[in-house]
């Protein structure tokens, strides 16, 4: 449910306010039609002067509401609850024999413009929810329904209910066009300040860490702190929340945005410039391997061991090699711990390859520490 | 300085040592251009020029054929690759690495397509950057894994395309060893692991690199040839000789950016 404080005339879409409008013209219209239908049959009222009362107290709401227009539920609870009251009180003003052969009644059609104003506020459910209390009260005051009666009802669920759906419509189109114009305006702002952080900042950072290391002692640490803050700042301003976008329109991913988060001080990923469009379900499989291969990496490979992600996309295969200049598992091992059914990286890793119709080699690394190479192919893609 | 002298010792840089290395440093950012000159300087390295945007890098480097142009990527007035096709165009024998604060950039391949010979994160250490400059003096393509990868893309983006039989594709060697340098294994790590010298491992680098540049003038060629233009009749503004000999140099790529 929306509340009222988010319908402030300021932030309504351009049909909306074009509506409110129609609606105040409409009241003064109808007030006159009124008084003009009880003038021309004021010789058939039994009671002018509660007629006339009547007419005075419509009037006097339609003025207040022209002068100072109040938009929110309570005003047009109000002004639903005088148009009722005035349709009721037609029953008092006249006489029998003139409501059952079909005139109309005191307000006539001015109840219509709370109809409306019911339907803006809050929709299609609104609308109708206001003509149904309308046609109830003029089913009341008629006792024996004419054909008027039924048809004007009708009218009233079918105006409530068209102008409730048009609002609806409205708002959501508009709803929708401010969050892309929101989106756009973020994105250039971003643009922006990845420019200026990328000029300014990340070159200072990058010579404090620089100088900081040569100089050596304290100095050196306070550069390996600027260089970890760079490393940092760097990624931030250069995530591409465009994967983002991409994730929710086009239901693929790029593994390469899919994987950034693993890059790291020890921790290179290294990939194309183009994007590895895999769908959700398969990048997802892939990206758990690799953080079940950089996990083992962190385990086993010993302090200050490095580790490389590389991405390929050959056209019959993408393949991710996880190398690492570690200690290196002794061949066998592997296999030796699959065997005892500790699960570990042999499962996981090589688990989750199969699932995908993969492959998964674990092998000593040419250059020592240990390689992990995920194959997926082609056509496993989706 | 302990990393610089312990590679000094390695084969191939004991030619360079009789003649001082002349160098040109680019970069818009003052610290920078002064702490790498005086790097440079301290460590024997002959500063000849210094520029702080694209076209005077360009007139400068012209004007002083330094051996090494240590070049910013992202120079005010022209860009990396910019300067690099120029330079190319202009048949300067200068050879080219590139420095650049991101790590992972477009522009970096682009600017190694358009004949850049190294490419080096600001990041780096000093003895790291020396080595990278020794390197690309001496000829010797300086690719980090992040620029190998890149280059591995590259190359797997054109025959996915299907470019046709002008573009040469990499040998199965020349993708094994690349894909080496792109898990961060050195040349000589490479070389124990496939039993070849270090020096096998370097030619098939640089005809890696040289196969890039092959690429990138087929593309331009295509490119001229698809718009109607005659690649030879326009030839670079900064054009000093002979600019068919190095292809069109004045027509890159459209980039989008």
């Amino acid at each position: 449910m929306r509340s009222t404080s988010d319908l402030l005339v300021g932030d309504e879409h351009v049909v909306v306010r074009g509506l409110w409008r129609a609606v105040d013209v409409f009241r003064c219209l109808a007030l006159c039609y009124a008084a003009w239908s009880v003038w021309l049959r004021n010789a058939e009222v039994a009671h002018l002067p509660g007629a006339i009362l009547v007419l005075a107290v419509v009037a006097a709401w339609t003025v207040a509401q022209t002068v100072r227009p109040l938009r929110t539920v309570r005003a047009y609870a109000a002004e639903l609850a005088i148009g009722c009251g005035a349709v009721l009180a037609t029953r008092l003003v006249d006489h029998d024999w003139v409501i059952t052969a079909g005139a109309k009644t005191i307000p006539s059609i001015w109840p219509t413009a709370a109809i409306v104003g019911f339907a803006i506020l809050r929709g299609w459910r609104g609308g109708l929810a206001a003509a149904a209390v309308v046609a109830a009260s003029s089913f009341v005051e008629v006792v024996h329904p004419t054909a008027n009666t039924v048809s004007n009802s009708i009218f009233g669920l079918l105006l409530g209910g068209c102008i409730g759906y048009c609002v609806d419509l409205a708002r959501s189109s508009h709803a929708a066009h401010a969050e892309a114009m929101r989106l756009a305006a973020a994105r250039a702002e971003r643009d922006r300040l990845a420019r200026t952080v990328h000029d300014g900042v990340l070159q200072t950072l990058a010579f404090i860490h620089r100088r900081g290391t040569d100089l050596g002692g304290e100095a050196a640490t306070l550069g390996a702190m600027a260089g970890e803050q760079e490393r940092i700042l760097r990624a931030l301003v250069s995530e591409p929340d465009l994967a983002e976008v991409e994730r929710a329109i086009g239901g693929e991913t790029d593994l390469r945005s899919s994987l950034r988060h693993v890059a790291s001080e020890s921790v290179q990923l290294v990939t194309p410039a183009d994007p590895i469009r895999l769908t959700h379900r398969v990048a997802d499989e892939l990206v758990s391997a690799v953080e079940a291969a950089l996990d083992n990496v962190h385990r086993h490979a010993g302090d200050g061991a490095r580790a490389w992600v590389l991405l390929d996309d050959d056209g019959a295969a993408v393949t991710v090699t996880v190398r690492d200049s570690g200690r290196g598992v002794p061949t066998g091992r592997l296999e030796e711990a699959a065997a005892e059914g500790r699960l570990g990286v042999a499962s996981s890793i090589r688990g989750r390859l199969a699932d995908l119709g993969g492959t998964a080699q674990v092998t000593a690394g040419p250059g020592g520490g240990t390689t992990v190479e995920l194959r997926l192919p082609a056509k496993r893609r989706s | 300085m302990t990393s610089a002298d312990a590679r000094d010792g390695r084969p191939g840089s004991g030619a360079q040592a009789v003649r001082v290395v002349r160098v040109a440093v680019a970069d818009d950012h003052p610290m920078w251009r002064d702490a790498v000159a005086r790097d440079l300087d301290e460590a024997g390295f002959e500063v000849v020029a210094t520029a702080a945007d694209g076209p005077s890098a360009v007139a400068r480097t012209i004007a002083t054929r330094p051996d090494v142009l240590v070049l910013d990527l992202h120079l005010p007035g022209l860009t990396g690759p910019d300067v690099c096709a120029a330079l190319t165009a202009a048949a300067v024998p200068t050879r080219v690495l590139i420095l650049s604060a991101s790590g992972h950039d477009a522009d970096v391949l682009a600017a190694v397509k358009a004949g850049a010979l190294g490419y080096l994160v600001k990041s780096a250490g000093r003895g790291e950057f020396l080595d990278a400059v020794r390197d690309t003096a001496a000829g010797r393509p300086v690719f980090t894994a992040g620029l190998a990868g890149l280059v591995l893309g590259e190359f797997r983006r054109v025959r996915a395309r299907d470019a046709g039989p002008e573009v040469p594709e990499l040998t199965q060697r020349e993708t094994e060893i690349l894909r080496y340098v792109a898990t961060g294994m050195g040349y000589k790590e490479i070389a124990a692991a496939l039993f070849i010298s270090h020096r096998t491992v370097q030619n098939h680098v640089q005809n890696v690199l040289g196969k890039l540049h092959l690429h990138n003038r087929a593309e331009l060629v295509r490119y001229a040839l698809e718009r109607g233009i005659d690649p030879v009749a326009t030839p670079s503004p900064y054009a000093a000789g002979r600019p068919d000999a190095n292809g069109p140099g004045g027509i890159r790529p459209r980039r989008s950016r």
